[in-house]
């Protein structure tokens, strides 16, 4: 192996180097140690020494080029092999690390342009390339001021809400007026903004809040904006995407083969809205926000765990019913175009709390459709949830193997009948759906009543 | 408690910390003989004599250079500049030397070392005596900066600088010496270096600022404000600028949810910008408003008396800038 002599780097900066001069030409004696070359670095010129000692067999960058640190810029012949056969092996230009013929400096002062002007915008610069300064209009000075000026100036004004600047359509929203938005619920959709621009302030939430449009009344589903008009007297043809072909081949199937039927009941959920908040209190420094629906959770799990038949897979092939020790509870998540329905699994031996933030996180994680392919197998009983929406009531369709399926309203004020007197109390409508292959009527109410029975006395879940 | 001028109140700080502690001496031009080119140091030649208050030639680089010599070799120098724009030529005593040997030597030498003198626009000395320089010395790590705005603080935190281990850079202005206000009686009376003083509760805005622009302007527009507009501005006179107490200033713009900055600094890499800079990602939640900042125009300091104030912070120009972030 002929021994390479590199470019070496002389400095940290340093990444490429002009060969000044050789000090030894082809065919030379070199010993280890013996200074072989000049090189200029970004610094400097300095001195370069034989690492081997041989014979010098090729120069491969000659005096004036450069090449880039590490590459190779000449070849010594060692013991082992002749000059001719180095010679050889590097004929036709293995010098890989020669660029072109280096005048340094020579372009920038032979070109008398003194000082380089910092160009302060894009359209400057290139001016200032393609006029080579002669073409130049008077600039005011050499900074590139006038340039940015007329930059600034073609900058169009700020849009106002829903304007549509810059192709958006989006909320203008001080930091603060966004937070208080998120704390109180206030659907900034709704809000009117009297800021620059129509910025949403803080005095702009604050009232909106007193006025009172909570998130819960007046949603904005995710699935609404991506719902675009189709022009009048024009249509649309839209391909199934894959998921909404997975939608529809399974629920078809469970429509036409489970023989479904519906069982609805009203659960007064005043006490457990109390207790929420009394709980949201206590949660406050951790951040954490129980929804009504987490108890609903946690009490379905519960009631599951007394009515193991409803927590159960059905294979109609071996006609046989499983039934689970553990509730893995399936979610129906909404996305703009379609739904997903992510597993809280071993649900039943979860706290409140853990439940609220293993849920949020499956729902975040499913809306940026970042689930794992096993966080959405494996569910023994599924929720879906309107209540968000302003849905009263509704019926879903089980989804098999599973063979029950709970459709929960959202929870309202109603006038209801209590020892004979009407009054106003919160209530939800829940709708429990269920493969009848498997379960009864007499089952499924019961179920429901165990339900009802630990939304409206919380206490029960104690014992 | 005494009423005294900003100047009484620099001398008497040197003065009882030069009866305190015997390495303690002041330099710089005509601190002697003069008794101080703008008579802070009168009296002092006689009381101390020339041994611990020396005149010195027109040559800021030697003089500083010399006290932080002294400094590296234990004493405790009191480095008076007639004006902190004469610094540019003794950067590098300042900044190389006086900021870093501590650093450098591995803690073999600290540099205990005042330097003093008035900073920013005073009054028709035009742009190469206007300089203001607490941005170019609060951006060093291994300095402390200090800018007091009463003679109480100009006293407390003047102690405090001269008994403190490390260089500090201690900006006055030539126009608050003749400014009077109470001072805490005894020898023993220091303010903390680095802590900032709430000088104003209030709910609606906070301000912050530091040095002369608080009673030239800051303190009027709050008057203002309070009066005539029904703003109730949370004033932060910061102290001391490096290291800056940012977290005084996070928890009442938290609480205000809009600021204010006020210096005559430039705008642009001024020294609002950086403590702008501490500001936005920890207040950003809870800004109702973008955070203002009322600086100086980014102008050479004009000579003319019309053209210097029109580009100084005016109190109508902070009474603009707190309405914009109140949204009034």
């Amino acid at each position: 192996m002929p021994a390479e002599i590199t470019m070496p780097q002389q400095s940290d900066t340093m990444t490429e180097g002009t060969v000044v001069k050789w000090l030894k030409k082809e065919g030379d004696k070199v010993k280890a140690g013996e200074i072989i070359a000049e090189i200029e670095t970004d610094k400097a010129t300095m001195e370069m020494e034989a690492f081997d000692s041989g014979t010098l067999a090729v120069i491969l960058v000659k005096a004036g080029e450069k090449a880039a640190v590490g590459a190779a810029i000449a070849a010594l012949a060692t013991a082992k092999e002749s000059v001719d056969d180095v010679k050889k092996k590097y004929a036709g230009g293995g010098g890989a690390g020669a660029t072109q013929t280096a005048k340094p400096q020579a372009a920038a002062s032979a070109g008398g342009a003194s000082s380089t002007p910092v160009a302060q915008s894009s359209s400057r610069t290139a001016t200032l390339e393609g006029a080579n300064t002669a073409e130049l209009k008077e600039p005011d000075d050499c900074t590139g001021h006038q340039a940015s000026r007329e930059a600034a100036t073609a900058v169009p004004p700020l849009p106002g809400n829903g304007n549509g600047g810059n192709g958006e359509n989006r909320l203008r929203v001080s930091p603060l007026a966004r937070r208080i938005a998120d704390d109180r619920g206030v659907d900034l959709h709704q809000v009117a903004g009297t800021g620059p621009g129509g910025r949403i302030v803080q005095k702009d939430v604050l009232s909106a809040a007193e006025k009172g449009t909570p998130k819960s009344a007046a949603p904005i589903p995710a699935t609404s904006s991506l719902a675009p008009r189709v022009a009048t007297g024009q249509t649309e043809k839209i391909q199934l995407t894959k998921m909404r072909t997975a939608i529809a081949t399974a629920l078809q199937r469970s429509k036409q083969n489970v023989p479904h039927f519906y069982e609805t009941m009203d659960i007064d959920v005043e006490e457990i809205s109390t207790l929420r908040e009394r709980l949201n209190h206590r949660l406050e420094k951790e951040k954490i926000r129980l929804s009504l629906g987490d108890f609903v959770t946690q009490a379905v799990a519960a009631a599951l765990k007394r009515h193991p038949i409803l927590n159960a897979t059905f294979d109609s092939a071996k006609n046989e019913i499983t039934r689970y020790g553990d509730v893995n509870l399936g979610v129906a998540v909404a996305l703009p175009d379609g739904l997903i329905v992510p597993v809280l699994k071993g649900v039943d031996q979860m706290g409140l709390k853990e439940i609220r933030q293993r849920s949020v996180d499956l729902v975040e994680r499913a809306r940026g459709q970042r689930l794992k392919g096993e966080e959405m197998k494996g569910a023994t009983f599924t929720v879906s949830n309107l209540g968000a929406f302003g849905v009263r009531e509704f019926m879903a369709i089980v989804n098999p193997p599973e063979v029950g399926i709970l459709a929960v309203g959202g929870a309202e004020k109603r006038p209801v009948v209590r020892d004979g007197e009407i009054v106003a109390r919160t209530i939800m409508t829940v709708t429990l759906s269920a493969d009848h292959r498997v379960v009864d009527g007499a089952a499924a109410a019961e179920f429901l009543r165990t339900l009802k029975g630990l939304l409206e006395e919380p206490a029960m879940q104690l014992l | 408690m005494p009423t005294m001028q900003f100047r009484q109140a620099l001398r008497e700080a040197m003065t009882e910390e030069m009866d305190r502690d015997e390495n303690v001496f002041l330099i710089g031009e005509e601190v002697a003989q003069y008794n101080g080119a703008y008579k802070v140091s009168e009296g002092m030649l006689d009381k101390y004599g020339p041994k611990r208050v020396i005149d010195t030639p027109i040559s800021e680089a030697a003089f500083s250079g010399l006290g932080v010599g002294a400094a590296c070799m234990g004493l405790r120098p009191i480095v008076e500049f007639m004006s902190w724009s004469f610094t540019w030529v003794c950067m590098d005593q300042i900044i190389n030397n006086a900021a870093n040997v501590r650093y450098m030597s591995g803690g073999q030498y600290k540099v205990p070392i005042v330097f003093r003198g008035g900073n920013g626009i005073a009054h028709q000395l035009a742009a190469t005596h206007s300089h203001r320089m607490e941005a170019v010395y609060a951006r060093v790590p291994g300095l402390i900066v200090v800018a007091p705005s009463t003679p109480a603080e100009a006293k407390g935190l003047l102690k405090s600088s001269i008994r403190c281990d490390d260089p500090v850079i201690f900006l006055e202005s030539e126009k608050m010496l003749n400014e009077e206000g109470d001072v805490p009686e005894g020898d023993d009376f220091t303010l903390p270096l680095g802590i900032a003083n709430v000088e104003r509760p209030g709910k609606d805005v906070t301000i912050v600022s530091y040095g002369r622009p608080l009673s030239r302007v800051v303190r009027p527009a709050v008057e203002h404000l309070v009066k005539d507009h029904g703003i109730d501005a949370e004033v932060i006179d910061l102290r001391t600028l490096r290291p800056l107490d940012v977290d005084t200033v996070i928890k009442s713009v938290k609480k205000t949810n809009r600021c204010v900055i006020v210096d005559e600094d430039w705008g642009y890499c001024g020294m609002g910008s950086g403590i702008l800079y501490k500001l936005q990602k920890p207040c950003f939640d809870y800004l109702d408003a973008p955070i203002e900042y009322v600086h100086s125009d980014e102008i050479p300091v004009p000579f003319n008396h019309y053209l210097e104030e029109a580009m100084l912070p005016s109190v109508d120009r902070i009474v603009t800038a707190v309405k914009e972030v109140c949204y009034r």
